[in-house]
């Protein structure tokens, strides 16, 4: 089982609903954002692109944040999913500045006492902050608690354009794999050797 | 499941109903302990198939905002204004009840017309009649109106529709002017994007967008065609011409036999009539004599020609339309719009092939025209004077492929659960619809509401007017003043045009009340506030504007509400009641929330919400169909049937000359004369054209830009940017956050990426900063909504760029068949 | 705006991104362990006990102390050196504290003792590694092109032995050491060093100028852009140039005042040079540039 994402950019529409949508999941505190999508434009007018890039951590099978971690906090599952044990992070960051893809997220200290309403937190983040600890680095899991009871990550579920896929990149039978096949998917960075398990298609 | 059963559990999904725009998806909401911890969509219902926008998501930082109105608010701060803390004082429901009800008998008693209304909850329309009730006929606010007043009558006016869209299952190529439909905006965003992204990308669907600024479906679209603002009839209209003079590329079967094309049309532009029976004549080619239309012997209908009948000269309507268009060239047209000729003709021929005129398509067996193309629009389109015109043009360029409610064609909406409202009309066409949302105001030779919605017979109400109209009362004769205002889910000082005089009607008001979940520019100004319940605390059936869709989802409490709030509609039920209008709130809920005669209310009893919903679903469903079974079973959303869906004006015709606006038009005149009162009708034209005289277009050179607003997903109609989840992404991109402008004009000013400048129209001028950008046509500027907002409440960024600032407000600049108000303007700019 | 690809900060826009997390704290460290090794290292050719201790209490204090007051869980700092077997931060913590224990020793068992050497050697050894293995760790990924470079390592053990070299100097200067070689040839080590590394420094970033476009852009960012003021008066000026031309044309001779000032302007210029390397690291865009 080597699970991934598919990104088809052909249908996202920049609408930020994952972006939203993960916060939601996740209970992340302000400036934190595990997912997002960027814009990118090129061209002049009126010879114009524009470009919606959906990015988000990319689970790679061959993961600088893994190799860089001193303490084994940053490992990868038998199902290709990157975490991170919050009890082990001691907050160096080496993984921040090896990660290529700039997706992990260092929450400074101060950080859980603040919600997005000042310090009054609401009863969601009462909820919800208890999950994360300061001091330590933070990224989009692939939401492993319902992948683990058989959901998509929420991103995937949420996206009205369906421009996310996930499932297991191994099985040439699944969904991600024929898209890749057919679509000509490729890798953010490929050339970084990261071998990201997060593929594009356009 | 019941209520209280739901909501006794420790960790379940309730499903419900989204309210973080004016449309419904449906939604299941994950509470555990108590306490909401996720909205998804709801993946069983057929609207948005378990997909949900970014506000949709955010819902929960609505019910969690600790700035909610909690309890009734009582102000103690005699000062009004911007900035200004209002000082609330807690106060029980009696005391709030007993203050407003009070103060707003006073004003029936003495003159109902003192009372200001600015009702305006897009999912509660059955109360939008309350002023109406009260006996105020007032409307104060432009919601629906700055985007729907030049759209919704001649939707209703074609096919019985409230809103319209092209076939997401069946389109080829889709040409989509001024809207984000199926991209960002507009009809059911989640579902719409859904449907979208299929036909683009499983069908190939070929999409271009004509707009001013590269949106989201720009970015997308196989072809981004930049036009100037207000233009867009110019673009539309020489497609026009160029298929019916240069490619002869027109249905003649459709227009023949499901439209009015062939009834003629004598010199003065109405229908010629049999002198006898008084029905419309035709011209029938195989016999070549004239007839009734309805004749059982005609062989063939002529839809081209010059006839004479009874010695006067007439054509079919559609030659007059051929005739009248034929000098709307592509060069011409070109000039006016910037879009080059050559685009145009390619773009129309495009159009035209694809539209496959003269096949057929059979789908579940049953047989229809396929006519895989469509233009849908809206807003951008729209939003202007001559805006009825501009309503028209678009209807023309489809209703000449003949794709009007057909598979792969442009296909019209609903308001409601009723779908289109088709009803026989006079001369065997259906009967315009231009108001499903209330019925007409009776002409009055002295105006009685405000927004003198009595003198725009097919309009919606202008309510952009009030403001114009209460400072300069002498103008129309209003021999009444305002005292009050109630505001129930409304911003009317933000989101009308000329702010300054809206604050300046705002501070003559003796009493403000308003009913709402948090508060905002507008209610900040009140004198009492009653707290509503958020949509995820309260009950309703809901279903609005459903493209492809109908039925309702059931909107119910998630989890017991957080606050001492209460639902609007009992709010207003008991100011009804206190106020002494009992019986005529509850005979206008008989009609509004499509009771049945069985079910209907008594006039002096008061119904709950709850009752009310019970009675509307078993009214609409049936008598097992109540409010127990909707707590069981959540929603009956289906996919339309094919019969609502394809052509379910069959029996009628519809038009395509439009005689029934110049026919309102003249009688309008007629009256306007006859009352001795100036009235310009001359935009009641039964054929769009171009008309040079448009105000925007002849502003002085010195404003040498367009300047328009715009909204994104992320802040799609309301409820958005005090949302902090909302405000948080939008922040981040940059569009939402500066003043767009192209890269070479921004240059020619000398200003760069960054620089505050200054922006003045005739009317207004605000402050921002400079977005300096390559995907905006250099002829005009955009202001985001994102930077707009100046309230107390903490999360938007407080800014001087309100672009409604730059408006104006009056009659002149309205567009005269359907009361819509000029969404754009011109200015100058420069760095500060 | 729209021709090339722009430098972003956390805008939703692709772009160039610069990295934010390394910075005063992780230059500090990385600074006091180099010139801690470095002088630990001369200290060891001169047989200077106290440059040797010097060395070491930097490396302990300087260096430790920036690492936890840096850290996001400093009480848990002793997992750090769990995974040396992939990771070079485990690897120079280990570096570390093998220094610290053998340096010690060595300072403890007497000189010319069998025990004394060994350590010594160890000591040493695990002195070099402190001093270069920041180089590695920046080198060891390619997310930020400037760092992804052999010349990193390169850079760094010539910087700790220039600042060993200018420590050991000015404790000589002030009496702190008596050393058994000659002051001069020390001096004209530096002065080799100082040459050496604005040449390595030159190459490093010629090398750049032909290098990928995210490299290009920290280039640009630290000779024309934000950070080119802080660059060139600190790093390159005072650090490179003032020091070389002050060590070849004045020197010891100068005296003490002089030596101080060099090392203090050779202890800045070193700071800010790899601080302000840090400050221009910069992350490629995920998809790389749209163009027309």
């Amino acid at each position: 089982m080597h699970l991934g994402m598919v990104i088809d950019l052909k249908r996202c529409v920049g609408c930020q609903a994952c972006t939203i949508a993960c916060k939601s999941e996740n209970g992340t505190p302000p400036e934190v954002l595990f997912t997002k999508v960027l814009e990118q434009v090129a061209g002049e007018y009126p010879i114009v692109k524009k470009k919606f890039i959906p990015v988000l951590c990319n689970h790679c099978e061959d993961a600088p944040c893994v190799r860089v971690c001193p303490t084994g906090a940053t490992t990868k599952r038998e199902d290709g999913i990157v975490l991170v044990d919050h009890k082990k992070c001691i907050g160096c960051r080496a993984c921040y500045v090896a990660c290529p893809y700039k997706n992990r997220i260092f929450l400074k200290r101060g950080s859980l006492k603040n919600g997005y309403f000042g310090k009054q937190l609401t009863p969601f983040e009462k909820v919800k902050y208890p999950k994360w600890q300061e001091g330590v680095v933070l990224k989009c899991t692939f939401c492993v608690e319902r992948v683990d009871q058989g959901l998509d990550p929420s991103c995937v579920q949420t996206c009205p354009a369906d421009a996310r896929i996930f499932g297991d990149l191994s099985d040439p039978g699944s969904k991600v794999s024929r898209l890749i096949r057919q679509r000509g998917g490729f890798q953010p960075l490929s050339e970084d050797n990261t071998e990201p398990s997060v593929y594009y298609i356009e | 499941m019941r209520q209280a059963e739901l909501t006794a559990q420790k960790d379940y999904w309730a499903k419900s109903a989204c309210k973080m725009c004016i449309h419904s998806c449906a939604i299941r909401v994950h509470v555990v302990d108590g306490v909401v911890v996720k909205i998804e969509g709801d993946p069983d219902n057929e609207n948005n198939k378990g997909k949900l926008c970014p506000k949709g998501q955010a819902g929960i930082m609505r019910l969690y905002d600790p700035n909610r109105v909690k309890t009734p608010l009582k102000r103690t701060n005699p000062q009004k204004g911007i900035g200004v803390d209002p000082k609330w004082q807690a106060i029980s429901w009696e005391e709030a009840y007993d203050i407003t009800a009070k103060r707003l008998k006073k004003i029936r008693d003495e003159d109902p017309r003192k009372l200001l209304v600015s009702i305006n909850d897009f999912h509660r329309i059955h109360i939008w009649g309350w002023g109406a009730a009260f006996g105020s006929a007032n409307y104060f606010s432009t919601v629906g109106q700055y985007c729907g007043a030049a759209y919704h009558p001649i939707n209703g006016t074609l096919d019985g529709s409230f809103a319209c869209t092209n076939d997401y299952e069946y389109c080829n190529y889709w040409i989509q002017i001024g809207g984000g439909d199926g991209f960002s905006s507009h009809l059911h965003v989640a579902g719409s994007i859904k449907r979208m992204a299929e036909a683009r990308v499983n069908r190939g669907m070929k999409v271009v967008v004509v707009e001013p600024r590269m949106s989201t479906g720009g970015a997308k679209a196989d072809e981004w065609i930049p036009v100037l603002p207000g233009t867009d009839r110019a673009f539309v209209l020489g497609m026009v011409n160029v298929l019916l003079h240069e490619l002869n590329i027109y249905d003649a079967e459709f227009i023949k036999k499901h439209t009015n094309g062939p009834y003629l049309v004598g010199p003065d532009g109405n229908l010629v009539r049999d002198p006898e029976t008084k029905k419309a004549l035709v011209w029938d080619a195989g016999s070549d004599s004239p007839k009734a239309f309805d004749d059982e012997s005609i062989q063939e209908y002529a839809i081209e020609g010059n006839y004479t009948v009874n010695g006067v000269k007439c054509r079919p309507s559609f030659q007059v339309i051929k005739d009248t268009l034929k000098d709307h060239t592509p060069e011409r047209m070109s000039k006016i719009c910037t879009i080059p000729a050559e685009t145009i003709r390619r773009i129309a021929r495009e159009y035209g092939e694809a539209a496959r005129i003269g096949s057929t398509i059979v789908i579940d067996g049953k047989e229809y025209p396929y006519r895989p193309a469509g233009v849908n629009y809206y807003r951008g389109a729209i939003g202007h004077v001559d805006g009825g015109l501009d309503s028209l043009a678009m209807k023309l360029i489809n209703l000449i492929i003949g794709n009007i409610d057909v598979p792969g064609g442009h296909i019209g909406v609903g308001l409601d659960h009723r779908c289109l409202i088709v009803e026989p009309g006079a001369d065997g066409m259906i009967k315009p619809q231009p108001h499903l949302l209330h019925p007409p105001y009776d002409y009055a030779n002295n105006p009685y509401s405000f927004q003198l919605m009595e003198w725009f017979p097919i309009g919606i109400d202008p309510g952009h007017l009030s403001a114009d109209n209460i400072l300069n009362p002498e103008k129309h004769g209003f021999d009444f003043k305002p005292e009050a205002l109630i505001i129930e889910h409304s911003n009317p000082m933000w989101n009308l045009s000329a702010t300054d005089k809206v604050m300046e009607v705002f501070k003559r008001l003796d009493f403000i009340v308003a009913i709402d979940v948090v508060l905002n520019e507008s209610t900040e100004w009140a004198d009492i506030v009653f707290p509503d319940h958020t949509y995820l605390e309260s009950h309703l059936l809901v279903d609005i504007e459903p493209p492809v869709i109908t039925g309702h989802v059931y909107r119910r409490p998630v989890i017991e509400p957080l606050y001492d709030s209460r639902d609007a509609t009992d709010i207003l039920t008991e100011l009804a009641a206190r106020i002494g209008f009992l019986e005529q709130w509850n005979g206008l809920l008989n009609f509004t929330v499509f009771l049945k005669p069985e079910y209907y209310l008594q006039p002096d009893k008061k119904y709950t919400n709850l009752e009310l919903t019970d009675r509307m679903a078993k009214s609409i469903y049936g008598p097992d169909h109540g409010l127990d079974w909707f707590q069981e079973n959540g929603h009956t959303v289906r996919h339309q049937t094919l019969e609502e869906m394809y052509m379910p004006y069959r029996e009628h015709r519809i038009p395509i000359y439009f005689n029934f606006f110049k026919e309102t038009g003249d009688d309008l005149q007629a009256k306007m004369k006859a009352a001795g009162r100036k009235w310009d009708t001359s935009s009641y034209l039964p054929i769009p054209v171009w008309r040079d005289s448009h105000p925007l277009h002849n502003l002085p050179s010195e404003y040498d830009l367009y300047a328009f607003a715009f909204k994104e997903t992320l802040i799609n109609f309301s409820e958005s940017n005090s949302v902090p989840w909302i405000s948080e992404a939008m922040e981040n991109i940059p569009m939402h956050m500066g003043v767009m402008i192209n890269t070479k004009t921004a240059k020619a000013k000398g200003i760069k990426n960054g620089d505050t400048i200054r922006i003045q129209s005739p009317f207004g001028e605000v402050t921002g900063r400079a977005s300096v950008v390559e995907e905006i046509h250099p002829g005009c500027i955009a202001l985001s909504n994102g930077i707009s907002r100046w309230s107390n409440h903490p999360i938007p960024k407080k800014s001087n760029t309100h672009f409604n600032r730059l408006l104006p407000a009056d009659v002149k600049w309205t567009d005269g068949m359907t009361g819509h108000l000029e969404t754009s303007t011109k200015v100058k700019i420069f760095k500060i | 705006m729209a021709k090339t690809t722009p430098l972003v900060g956390n805008e939703f826009v692709s772009g160039f991104r610069l990295q934010t997390e390394w910075a005063t704290l992780i230059a500090a460290a990385f600074f006091f362990g180099k010139i801690g090794s470095g002088l630990f290292i001369m200290s060891l050719f001169t047989h200077s006990w106290v440059g040797a201790l010097v060395g070491l209490l930097i490396v302990l204090i300087g260096k430790g102390g920036a690492h936890l007051l840096y850290l996001g869980r400093p009480e848990r700092f002793w997992r750090g050196l769990t995974k040396p077997g992939t990771s070079w931060v485990a690897r120079g913590f280990w570096a570390m504290m093998i220094m610290m224990v053998s340096g010690t020793l060595f300072l403890i068992f007497p000189a010319g003792s069998t025990a004394n050497s060994v350590f010594a050697f160890i000591a040493g050894l695990s002195a070099f590694v402190v001093a270069i293995y920041d180089g590695f760790l920046m080198n060891s990924s390619p997310s930020i092109p400037l760092w992804n470079t052999a010349m990193m390592p390169v850079l760094c053990l010539f910087y700790s032995l220039l600042g060993g070299t200018t420590l050991s100097l000015f404790l000589i200067e002030f009496g702190f050491v008596q050393v058994a070689i000659e002051t001069v040839f020390l001096s004209n080590m530096e002065i080799v060093l100082l040459l050496t590394n604005l040449i390595i420094m030159v190459l490093y970033l010629l090398s750049m100028t032909n290098a990928t476009a995210a490299a290009k852009e920290s280039l640009r960012l630290l000779i024309r852009g934000t950070f080119a003021l802080p660059f060139f008066v600190l790093a390159l000026g005072i650090g490179l140039i003032f020091t070389l031309l002050m060590s070849y044309f004045v020197g010891v001779h100068g005296g003490a005042g002089v030596v101080g000032l060099i090392t203090a302007a050779d202890l800045v210029g070193h700071y800010f040079l790899f601080y302000l390397l840090l400050r221009v690291g910069v992350y490629k865009p995920v998809l790389g540039q749209l163009t027309m």
